[in-house]
C-alpha cells in the first residue's frame, strides 16, 4: 500500500520537537540531537546517575533521564513496536511518549495528551463514517452506542491490553519506557459524575490505556500517513466483532412499526399467526408474521401470542434500520487518500421514526 | 417512546485484521557452574541472537540462576506463564522448546473436540419444524 507522508506543519503541532524533526522529509530516523530531546520525558527532575550528554548540545535543551527511561534502550518498547507491525518511520520515541499519561507528567510537550486528542478525533471520524456509510438508516442513539462499543474507552482499553501493554506500578522517573505510566486514583474514588477528581490527581487504568491507544493511532497518522492510519484502524478496530442488531432496545416496537409504515406509505402492518404448537401445554410456541398488504415483512417466535407479535415487529424494525445498500458507498476519507478518486456518496435517509 | 440502545463492547478476533503474537516475553535462566546448563549456555551464545532477530515482537531476557536447573519462562498477553525446564538438553532441543513457547497462545491446554469454534451464528440457522413442507403422518 502506498504510504503518504504527513504534513510537516501538522507534525510540528502535535509532536514533541525531536519527533517532529524525525518525521520531517528525508529523515526517517531522528537525528542525535532530536533523539535527545524526544526521549526527554522528565523535564524538571535532574538525576545524577545519568551520564551527561555530549557538550555540543545547548545546556537548556539537555534533559537528564535514567537509562531505563531511554526509549532506545527499552526492550519492551522495541518489542511493542514490532508486535504492532509499526513502520520504521514511526519512531519508538513517539511510542514512548504515547505511554506517558498526563497524570504522570504535567508538561504537555512530554505527555500523550495532544496525541490522544488527535487520535480520538481520528477514531471518531473513521468510526462514524464507517457506520453511517455501511448502515445509512442507523438511528442516532444506536450509532452512538455502536461508536461507544467500538471506539469508546472500554474497547480501546481492551485493545491496549491485547497489545500486551503493561502498566507501571507508580510513574517514577526510573520505570521502563515500555510501560504505561499514569498516576492511579486511590481506591474507592468516585470516578463518575461531578465528584470525579481532576485528571492531574490520577486516572483509572482504563482511561490511561484508552489514551495510549488513541495516541498510538495519532502517531500512525502523523508518521506513516493517512492511508496507513486507515489501514491500522481497519486492522485493529473494524476487525473486532460487534453485533449491531444486539444494540437495539425497542420500547414499543408495534407502535413504532405502524408509524413507520404510515410514513413510508406502506399498508398498515397486520400480525398473522403462521404456525403454533402446544397451545394448551406448558411450553407453547407461536410463530407470528407481520404483513403489510400481501408482503411478509418479518417473523417472530415466542411463548405467547403477544411475545411473538412484539418480537416480529422488532425484527421488522431491525431489518429496516440495519439496511445495507447493495453497493457500499465510499467513505468520505477515501478522498483524503486518493484526492482524484471518484466518489460515490452514501444514501441519506429521512431518519428514524418519531413516536 | 423512542428507540434506546444497549451498551456493548466489541470483541477481539486476533488474526482477523491484525495478528498479535501472544507470547510477549521469554526469560532464559541458566547456571554458570552446573553441567545441566551446558546445552543452555551453548544455545544462548549460538542460537539465541538469531532467534531474537527473527522474533522482534518478543522481549527476551537472559539471567543467571545459580545452582538451579536451566529454564525458559514464557509470559503471555493473557497474563499466564509457561515454564519449561531444559536441564541436560542440547541446544537444538532447547530451540525446539523455545519455538514451542513462542507459538503457544498461553491458554491452558485443553482437549479440543469441535473442529471449528466461532462467535458467528450458523449461516444455515436452527432447524424449525414450523417452516417448510408439512410432514403428513
Amino acid at each position: 500500500m502506498k504510504r503518504m507522508r504527513c504534513r510537516p506543519s501538522l507534525c510540528g503541532r502535535f509532536l514533541c520537537p525531536g519527533a517532529a524533526a524525525a518525521a520531517g522529509p528525508g529523515k526517517p530516523f531522528p537525528t542525535p540531537q532530536a533523539a535527545w530531546r524526544a526521549l526527554s520525558t522528565v523535564s524538571t527532575r535532574p538525576n545524577a546517575a545519568v551520564p551527561s550528554p555530549p557538550a555540543e548540545y545547548p545546556a537548556e535543551t539537555v534533559v537528564l533521564v535514567t537509562p531505563s527511561r531511554d526509549p532506545l534502550s527499552s526492550a519492551k518498547l522495541a518489542a511493542l513496536h514490532a508486535r504492532l507491525s509499526l513502520h520504521p518511520k514511526f519512531p519508538v520515541q513517539t511510542l514512548a511518549r504515547a505511554l506517558i499519561d498526563q497524570s504522570a507528567e504535567r508538561d504537555r510537550f512530554f505527555n500523550n495528551s495532544s496525541l490522544a486528542f488527535l487520535g480520538n478525533t481520528l477514531l471518531g471520524y473513521y468510526g462514524t463514517e464507517h457506520f453511517l456509510c455501511t448502515y445509512p438508516r442507523l438511528p442516532s442513539v444506536v450509532l452512538q452506542a455502536a461508536m461507544a462499543a467500538s471506539v469508546g474507552p472500554r474497547p480501546l482499553a481492551s485493545i491496549g491490553r491485547e497489545w500486551g501493554v503493561e502498566s507501571a506500578f507508580e510513574p517514577t522517573p526510573n520505570v521502563d519506557a515500555g510501560l504505561l505510566q499514569f498516576k492511579r486514583l486511590p481506591p474507592g474514588t468516585v470516578v463518575t459524575g461531578s465528584l470525579r477528581p481532576p485528571r492531574s490527581q490520577g486516572v483509572t487504568d482504563e482511561e490511561a490505556m484508552a489514551d495510549f491507544v488513541r495516541a498510538t493511532f495519532a502517531g500512525v497518522y502523523l508518521h506513516e500517513g493517512v492511508a496507513a492510519s486507515k489501514q491500522f484502524f481497519r486492522q485493529h478496530v473494524l476487525s473486532r466483532k460487534l453485533e449491531l442488531d444486539k444494540l437495539f432496545n425497542f420500547v414499543q416496537p408495534t407502535r413504532e412499526l405502524s408509524r413507520l409504515c404510515a410514513r413510508e406509505g406502506f399498508d398498515s402492518p397486520v400480525a398473522r399467526l403462521l404456525s403454533e404448537t402446544g397451545r394448551m401445554t406448558n411450553t407453547p410456541v407461536f410463530i407470528v408474521g407481520i404483513y403489510s398488504g400481501n408482503e411478509c415483512l418479518g417473523e417472530g417466535q415466542g411463548g405467547s401470542l403477544n411475545e411473538a407479535r412484539i418480537k416480529a415487529a422488532a425484527n421488522v424494525l431491525k431489518g429496516w434500520y440495519l439496511y445495507r445498500p447493495f453497493d457500499t458507498a465510499d467513505v468520505p476519507s477515501k478522498t483524503d487518500v486518493y484526492p482524484d478518486a471518484t466518489f460515490k456518496p452514501t444514501m441519506i435517509d429521512s431518519g428514524e421514526v418519531i413516536v | 417512546m423512542p428507540i434506546t440502545a444497549l451498551r456493548a463492547v466489541s470483541k477481539a478476533q486476533n488474526g482477523v485484521g491484525a495478528f498479535v503474537l501472544q507470547c510477549k516475553r521469554l526469560d532464559f535462566h541458566y547456571c554458570d557452574w552446573a553441567g545441566a546448563s551446558k546445552g543452555m549456555k551453548s544455545f544462548l551464545t549460538h542460537k539465541l541472537p538469531e532467534f531474537a532477530k527473527s522474533n522482534p515482537q518478543i522481549e527476551i531476557t537472559v539471567s543467571p540462576r545459580p545452582h538451579q536447573h536451566p529454564i525458559i519462562r514464557g509470559t503471555y498477553i493473557n497474563g499466564r506463564e509457561k515454564v519449561i525446564c531444559v536441564r541436560k538438553l542440547d541446544h537444538q532441543q532447547i530451540l525446539q522448546k523455545t519455538e514451542l513457547l513462542r507459538n503457544s497462545s498461553g491458554q491452558r491446554l485443553r482437549r479440543i473436540t469441535k473442529p471449528v469454534k466461532s462467535m458467528n451464528e450458523g449461516v444455515r440457522g436452527i432447524f424449525s419444524p414450523f417452516h417448510g413442507p408439512k410432514h403428513v403422518i
